[in-house]
């Protein structure tokens, strides 16, 4: 049973003052949580928990609004993030190898950029492909069992882009040691990588970018009418193929950014969107389906959750543990601890 | 039911025949198919212990799907944690039956009540699993399913005293001859009783239910069916037969690792059978099955430079059919059926 029905996505802060007891009472045992991290293992492991949970954060966000505006439950946001690892690596291998020819300050800042930008457009075309050939399609035949039906369909997706990148790429995992030639930074007396530094900067930058994007531009409140209302937006006037195509692409690129700029810690090989997927995945079952927001705040306890599980329980169990939670949470709150967004009382099943 | 009036034309025993295959599930063709089977050893040109081999893997699979349909198909609920129960099984099966003596846990049960005793464990997952996705709907319960699936991979991976985790388990096999013609009728007796059973569940008024509960769930409800009841039982019954199939597996191919039979992919092969057969009937799953086996192993045998292309093309098919076919095979088999019988009729 979805227990809440909320309309389309709300002001961040808005939610604080709400009754939802579940969200705070989770909210403030991560906080207890990221404390005792803190105390057991030093302030380095909580800077890797916001590095991680950006990741989450942005893979999550674009699962949630994927589910927000089309209603698709996409098995295949691993692959994105997989694509935007290859690209991200081809791209930049090249110009480190130049780099190293023809030493160049200003170049040597910028390539991880470049590359992670080209990894976010070759997601955007990704998805751009995979919604014109394989979605589209399954939605001018028939909208009978559609969230099972594209849950499915993404799963052979995912099975094909996999399997792809196996043969063109082969196996072999290709990383970089680390993009920026600097020294660790030091902020209040914590050791921080300039790389994973970075990864949590873009992170942020582009979670504010959408944000911005779809409070504020008309595009991004076209998008925020489809989720909320699809026939009503199609009567105001909204191109409902080309909305729905943006956001897919949209969601893609995100996930390609992702993969593209943790490139030193995610190597490039086949199935490195396994985990990712599972983890996206995670955090958006737990805030509750099509909850944009939720998912980002989402991603940043998931990714809590899995360090804790790591200092405390041993990285062998976190496969386990996290499900183990999930479990225990869906029981007590089934639409999520910040509650679904379900368009259509139809499509529940 | 005209096809039922029909039929009652046909006098003598070889329309007691055909009425005691209907009561069982088998068309005269699909009776008939089925015994093709059975003589795969004897036939002169598939007597090989090669086709042997991947006829039987072709029924392991048919009789996953089946077990599959039953829960996908009817109850609308896609398990994907499939494969994780039939690894438990498979696991269980392995470990009651260990001689060896370098595990903790050696009982040394024959393997032939070891699949028996997976088959329990599994059922008891499943069980469990029903029990914990009651408050959840459709895509809800799918996705918890895949969680628990992947739980579980995790756990048959760091249980190594137990398991032996990624080095993988050595159960012992059912015969020591290495020929595989026995295990083709283990296998063959195995898939009938699979589908035998399940198909005269869902054409009582069990099966009514479950299509109740797949097809409207509120409404089903409101017309006074228990769907705490239905779900479990379902989920109860097919990840014993589930388990079943994994404790064959364990104990024929010999080797075991929670890769190899657990992880994601595997349902989703299953999974691209039973859809591309159609949901909801039983016997597509079945029908599919056997030419999907070899001509994976075509593809993959000829062209040995692009390894797992055979993968992109059973994703290919599970795409277009789910597009353009969604009712698969058996859906393709009905339609042809309503134009030719009046046909043949007049």
């Amino acid at each position: 049973m979805i227990s809440s029905v909320k309309q389309g996505t709300r002001p961040m802060a808005s939610w604080l003052s709400e009754g939802r007891l579940a969200a705070k009472v989770v909210v403030l045992l991560a906080i207890i949580l990221a404390a005792c991290i803190a105390v057991h293992s030093g302030a380095g492991s909580l800077v890797n928990v916001f590095v991680t949970g950006g990741m989450w954060a942005l893979l999550a966000a674009g699962l949630a609004l994927v589910f927000g505006v089309m209603n698709i439950v996409n098995f295949a946001h691993g692959e994105s993030f997989m694509v935007g690892s290859y690209v991200g690596f081809y791209v930049f291998s090249p110009i480190r190898d130049y780099l190293a020819d023809h030493p160049n300050p200003v170049l040597s800042l910028g390539a991880p950029l470049i590359g992670i930008a080209v990894a976010a457009l070759a997601g955007a075309v990704l998805g751009v492909l995979s919604e014109r050939l394989v979605l589209a399609p399954l939605r001018r035949r028939t909208k009978e069992g559609w969230i099972m039906n594209t849950f499915l369909l993404t799963a052979g997706i995912s099975f094909i882009l996999v399997n792809s990148a196996n043969i063109v790429m082969t196996a072999n995992f290709k990383g970089v040691p680390n993009y920026f030639d600097i020294e660790p930074v030091r902020i209040f007396g914590v050791r921080i990588s300039v790389d994973r530094f970075a990864a949590l900067l873009i992170a942020v930058v582009i979670i504010m970018a959408i944000t911005w994007f779809l409070k504020w531009t008309r595009t991004g409140q076209a998008i925020r009418a489809v989720s909320q209302d699809e026939t009503g937006a199609e009567m105001a006037g909204i191109n409902l193929n080309y909305i729905h195509t943006l956001t897919y692409a949209l969601s893609t690129a995100m996930a390609a950014a992702a993969g593209a700029s943790l490139l030193f810690i995610f190597q490039a090989y086949p199935t490195v969107g396994h985990d990712p997927n599972f983890y996206a995945w995670y955090v958006v079952m737990l805030v509750g389906l099509g909850n944009v927001y939720g998912a980002v705040i989402g991603g940043f306890l998931v990714a809590l959750l899995q360090t804790a599980t790591q200092e405390f329980i041993g990285i062998a169990w976190a496969d386990v543990v996290p499900t183990a939670v999930m479990i225990l949470i869906l029981i007590v709150v089934p639409s999520g601890i910040f509650g679904s967004v379900v368009k259509g009382v139809h499509e529940q099943s | 039911m005209s096809n039922h009036h029909d039929r009652q034309a046909a006098q003598g025993p070889a329309g007691a025949l055909v009425q005691g295959l209907r009561r069982i599930g088998f068309s005269p063709l699909g009776a008939a198919l089925f015994a093709l089977l059975l003589l795969v050893p004897i036939l002169p040109f598939f007597s090989n212990e090669y086709i042997i081999r991947w006829t039987i893997i072709g029924a392991f699979l048919a009789a996953q799907a089946v077990a599959f349909d039953f829960t996908a198909g009817f109850i609308n609920v896609v398990p994907f944690g499939f494969a994780a129960i039939v690894g438990v099984g498979a696991y269980t099966s392995a470990i009651f039956s260990n001689t060896s003596l370098n595990l903790v846990f050696h009982p040394a049960i024959s393997p032939w009540a070891g699949i028996w005793i997976g088959a329990l464990v599994s059922g008891a997952v499943g069980f469990g699993l029903g029990v914990l996705t009651l408050r959840l709907r459709g895509i809800f319960a799918a996705v918890m399913s895949w969680f628990v699936g992947i739980a579980l991979m995790g756990l048959a991976r760091n249980m190594t005293w137990l398991t032996r985790g990624p080095s993988g388990m050595a159960p012992t096999t059912f015969f020591e001859e290495t020929s595989n013609v026995p295990y083709l009728y283990i296998i063959l007796a195995m898939l009938l009783v699979i589908y035998v059973t399940l198909n005269l569940i869902t054409r009582s008024h069990i099966g009514l239910a479950f299509r109740a509960m797949g097809q409207n769930y509120d409404a089903a409800c409101a017309s006074g069916i228990n769907p705490t009841r239905y779900r479990v039982m379902n989920f109860t019954v097919s990840s014993m037969y589930a388990g079943w199939l994994g404790g064959f597996y364990a104990h024929y191919v010999g080797s075991l690792t929670p890769t190899s039979i657990m992880d994601t992919s595997k349902t989703i092969e299953v999974l691209a059978i039973a859809y591309i057969g159609g949901r909801g009937s039983l016997w597509g799953g079945i029908v599919v099955a056997f030419p999907m086996v070899f001509l994976m192993e075509s593809i993959r045998s000829h062209w040995t430079e692009l390894p797992g292309i055979q993968f992109i093309i059973y994703g290919v098919l599970l795409i277009l059919t789910m597009i353009y076919y969604p009712l698969g095979i058996a859906g393709i088999y009905g339609w042809v059926k309503k134009r030719l019988v009046p046909a043949v009729a007049k």
